[in-house]
C-alpha cells in the first residue's frame, strides 16, 4: 500500500510556503497525490521521471507580486499609447511610430475610462506616449483627463510647441504633470544620428522651454552604447538645466521595432507595466506594437485585464523559482 | 507609550515566520503593537513567560497546563483558535483489523506519538485509563521531535507508519494529522477510525498577571478582528490552521489536568 501521503505531510510540514518537494512515485500513486493536493491546499507542480514534484501552498499572486518593490508592482503604472504617429523617424522606436505610420488613436473617452477603471483597480500613475502625442488637436483634454484622476507623465519630443500646441502646452496643469522629453547625449552629433538631423537643438530648445514654462521635466535617453564620458556630460548638460538626477533616466535601446540590434526582452524577463493601445493591452511599452506581449484586445473591463498580467506574471515567476529550486548549481 | 507586547512561539516549522511576522505587520500601526520571539521548545517558551522575558506565550495545551501548575493558576488565557476548541483524538487502524472500540484495543499494541504530545500521547493514556484497559495494551512510544509538544506532527506518522508496518495494532493522532492525510479517503483500504474522544481544547495565548488587562485587552480586540474575508488576513489564518480566533474554552482543558495529575507528569519540562 502506498506511504507517499505519509510522506507528502512530513515533508512538506518542514518546507517553507512556496518551497518544492520532490518524491519518488510510481505511477499507483500519482491520482493519490493529485487527490491529496487537492484536499490539503498545496500544488501539483509535476509528475514526470517518476517524481511527484509538490509545492507547499497554493499558487497565488501574493508572493510573487509583493517581492517587486511597490512603485514597480503589476498595475501601478499604466502606460497609454495616445497615436502611433510621429513627426520623427527615430531607428531605434520600438514602436515603429514615424510620420509614415497610420494614426491609431485610444481616443479621449476610452482614456477617460481606462484611467477611471485603472485608478479603481490600484493604478498609480498614468503614461501617455505616441508616436508624438502632440500631434493629436485634443492633447490637452486627454491629460486633463487623466491628472484629475492620477499623477501622469506625458512622453513627448518637445519639438512641435509652436502656435496652437504651444497654447495647448501652456494650458496644462503643472501639478501632477511631468513633461518627458527624449534626449540622447549631451551633443547632437549621437542624438542626430539616430533622430534625425537637428533634432537635437530642437529638443534643447524645448527642455528649455518647457522648465521656463514651470514643467515638471524629465529626460530619457535612450542609449546605444553605454559610454561613461558621454553619460556623464549628459549628466552635467542636465543638472545644469536644474533636472534633478531623479528625473533623469538612461536607458539601452530595446531590440523592438525599428531597432536592428539592443536588448532582448521578453514576457518572461519583463516585468509587466501595463499597456493599452487602440489595439489592445500589451505586457509593456516597449513592446507596444508586438504579438507576442499582447495580453487581450479586449481593453474593458480594464480590471479583468489587469487581472491576466497578475496571472501570467505569477506563472512565469513560479515557473522560474520552480527551475531554480530543481536545478541547482552547486 | 507602551512597548510593543511580545508574544513567545514555538519554531516548529520555517512557516511561523511568515505567520508571525504577518501577525505582528496585522497590528502594527493599531492600538497594541506585538513582536514576537521563537523558542525552540516549550519548556523554554513557559520558563520565558514565568520569568517576564514575554507578555505572551502561544501555547500547547500541555504548555498551558503547566503554566497554570507553576502560577498555582494565576495566569490567564487570552485567546484561541476555532479549530483548539473542538480538537480531539481518534484511534486508527487498519482497515478489517476488527477493532471497533477501546475495549477490543486488549492484548494489542497501540502506536503513540511523542510522550510531550497531549493529543497523541498524554491524553490516550488517559483514554485507556479511564477505560480501564491502562494495563491490558501495549505501547510503541515514538518519541521524535521531544519538546515541541507534537507540534510537528512527525511522531504521529511514524505511528501510523508502525501500524503499517504491523509493529502496532492501532495509533493514537491528533484530529489534525488525521484531517492532513485526509482521513480514511486518501488511502482507501489502508486505515480506518475506530474511536473518537470527546471534543477538547487545544493551544491558547496564556499571559500573566503582571501583564494588565488594559494592555492585554485592546490586542485581543484586535486579534479577534482578523477576517477570513480579507484576503492579507486569510494567508495568515490559513497558514496558522484557523478561520477566526474565538475566546478561550478553559473547561475543554479539564481532562489533560486530570490526565497530567494521574500520569506524574512534571509540571516543567
Amino acid at each position: 500500500m502506498s506511504r507517499i501521503v505519509l510522506d507528502l505531510v512530513e515533508r512538506l510540514g518542514m518546507t517553507p510556503v512556496g518551497g518544492i518537494v520532490e518524491l519518488p512515485a510510481a505511477a499507483a500513486d500519482l491520482p493519490i497525490v493529485s487527490a491529496w493536493c487537492a484536499h490539503s491546499g498545496n500544488e501539483l507542480v509535476s509528475t514526470a521521471g517518476g517524481l511527484a514534484v509538490v509545492r507547499r501552498g497554493r499558487v497565488d499572486e501574493g508572493p510573487a507580486v509583493r517581492d517587486v518593490a511597490t512603485e514597480h508592482r503589476p498595475g501601478s503604472r499604466l502606460w497609454l499609447y495616445t497615436n502611433f504617429d510621429c513627426n520623427l523617424a527615430c531607428d531605434y522606436c520600438c514602436s515603429r511610430s514615424s510620420p509614415k505610420a497610420p494614426r491609431r488613436a485610444l481616443g479621449l473617452d476610452r482614456i477617460t475610462r481606462l484611467v477611471t477603471e485603472g485608478a479603481a483597480a490600484g493604478v498609480r500613475e498614468v503614461f501617455l506616449t505616441g508616436g508624438e502625442p502632440f500631434l493629436l488637436p485634443d492633447i490637452d483634454a486627454v491629460v486633463q483627463a487623466c491628472t484629475d484622476r492620477l499623477p501622469t507623465t506625458l512622453l513627448t519630443n518637445g519639438m512641435l510647441w509652436r502656435g496652437r500646441r504651444l497654447q495647448l502646452l501652456r494650458a496644462m496643469p503643472r501639478d501632477r504633470l511631468a513633461l518627458q522629453i527624449s534626449l540622447d547625449s549631451a551633443t547632437a552629433t549621437q542624438h542626430d544620428r539616430h533622430r534625425g538631423d537637428g533634432s537635437w537643438q530642437r529638443a534643447m530648445t524645448g527642455i528649455r522651454l518647457a522648465l521656463d514654462e514651470g514643467f515638471r521635466v524629465r529626460v530619457a535617453a535612450t542609449v546605444t552604447a553605454y559610454d561613461s564620458a558621454e553619460t556623464t556630460a549628459l549628466h552635467d548638460l542636465l543638472d545644469g538645466l536644474g533636472i534633478t538626477r531623479d528625473d533623469q533616466l538612461i536607458r539601452p535601446v530595446a531590440h523592438r521595432g525599428f531597432a536592428d540590434d539592443g536588448v532582448d526582452l521578453t514576457v518572461e524577463t519583463l516585468l509587466p507595466e501595463i499597456t493599452v493601445t487602440a489595439d489592445g493591452v500589451y505586457w509593456h511599452p516597449v513592446a507596444a506594437d508586438h504579438p507576442d506581449q499582447l495580453v487581450t484586445t479586449e481593453l474593458f473591463p480594464f480590471a479583468h485585464a489587469l487581472d491576466e498580467v497578475i496571472r501570467r506574471f505569477t506563472t512565469y515567476r513560479h515557473a522560474a523559482d520552480t527551475a531554480a529550486s530543481r536545478f541547482p548549481c552547486a | 507609550m507602551n512597548q510593543p507586547l511580545l508574544v513567545g512561539a514555538v519554531a516548529y516549522t520555517p512557516n511561523v515566520v511568515p505567520i508571525w511576522e504577518g501577525i505582528r505587520d496585522y497590528f502594527a500601526g493599531g492600538p497594541a503593537e506585538m513582536d514576537f520571539v521563537l523558542f525552540s521548545n516549550y519548556g523554554r517558551q513557559v520558563d520565558a513567560l514565568l520569568a517576564g522575558h514575554v507578555d505572551i506565550a502561544w501555547n500547547t495545551n500541555l504548555a498551558w497546563v503547566r503554566t497554570v501548575m507553576q502560577t498555582d493558576g494565576a495566569c490567564r488565557a487570552l485567546a484561541m483558535r476555532d479549530t483548539d476548541a473542538t480538537f480531539a483524538t481518534v484511534f486508527v487502524t487498519r482497515t478489517g483489523a476488527g477493532l471497533r472500540s477501546l475495549d477490543d484495543l486488549k492484548g494489542r499494541r497501540l502506536a503513540l506519538g511523542s510522550r510531550d504530545s497531549a493529543q497523541a500521547a498524554v491524553l490516550p493514556v488517559h483514554y485507556l485509563r479511564q477505560a480501564g484497559i491502562a494495563d491490558d495494551v501495549e505501547l510503541l512510544r515514538i518519541d521524535s521531535d521531544l519538546g515541541k509538544h507534537g507540534d510537528t506532527g512527525r511522531s504521529e506518522l511514524d505511528a501510523i507508519r508502525a501500524v503499517l508496518d504491523d509493529r502496532a495494532d492501532a495509533a493514537a493522532l491528533g484530529i489534525t494529522t488525521w484531517e492532513a492525510i485526509g482521513r480514511d479517503e486518501l488511502m482507501p483500504g489502508a486505515l480506518q477510525e475506530f474511536w473518537r474522544s470527546p471534543q477538547y481544547s487545544h493551544c491558547n495565548f496564556t499571559t500573566l498577571p503582571s501583564v494588565p488587562a488594559e494592555r492585554t485587552d485592546p490586542w485581543v480586540a484586535q486579534l479577534m478582528a482578523m477576517s477570513w474575508d480579507d484576503p492579507h488576513h486569510r494567508r495568515i489564518l490559513e497558514l496558522e490552521g484557523l478561520r477566526r480566533w474565538v475566546p478561550p474554552r478553559l473547561e475543554g482543558y479539564e481532562s489533560l489536568f486530570d490526565a497530567v495529575r494521574d500520569q506524574q507528569v512534571s509540571a516543567r519540562w
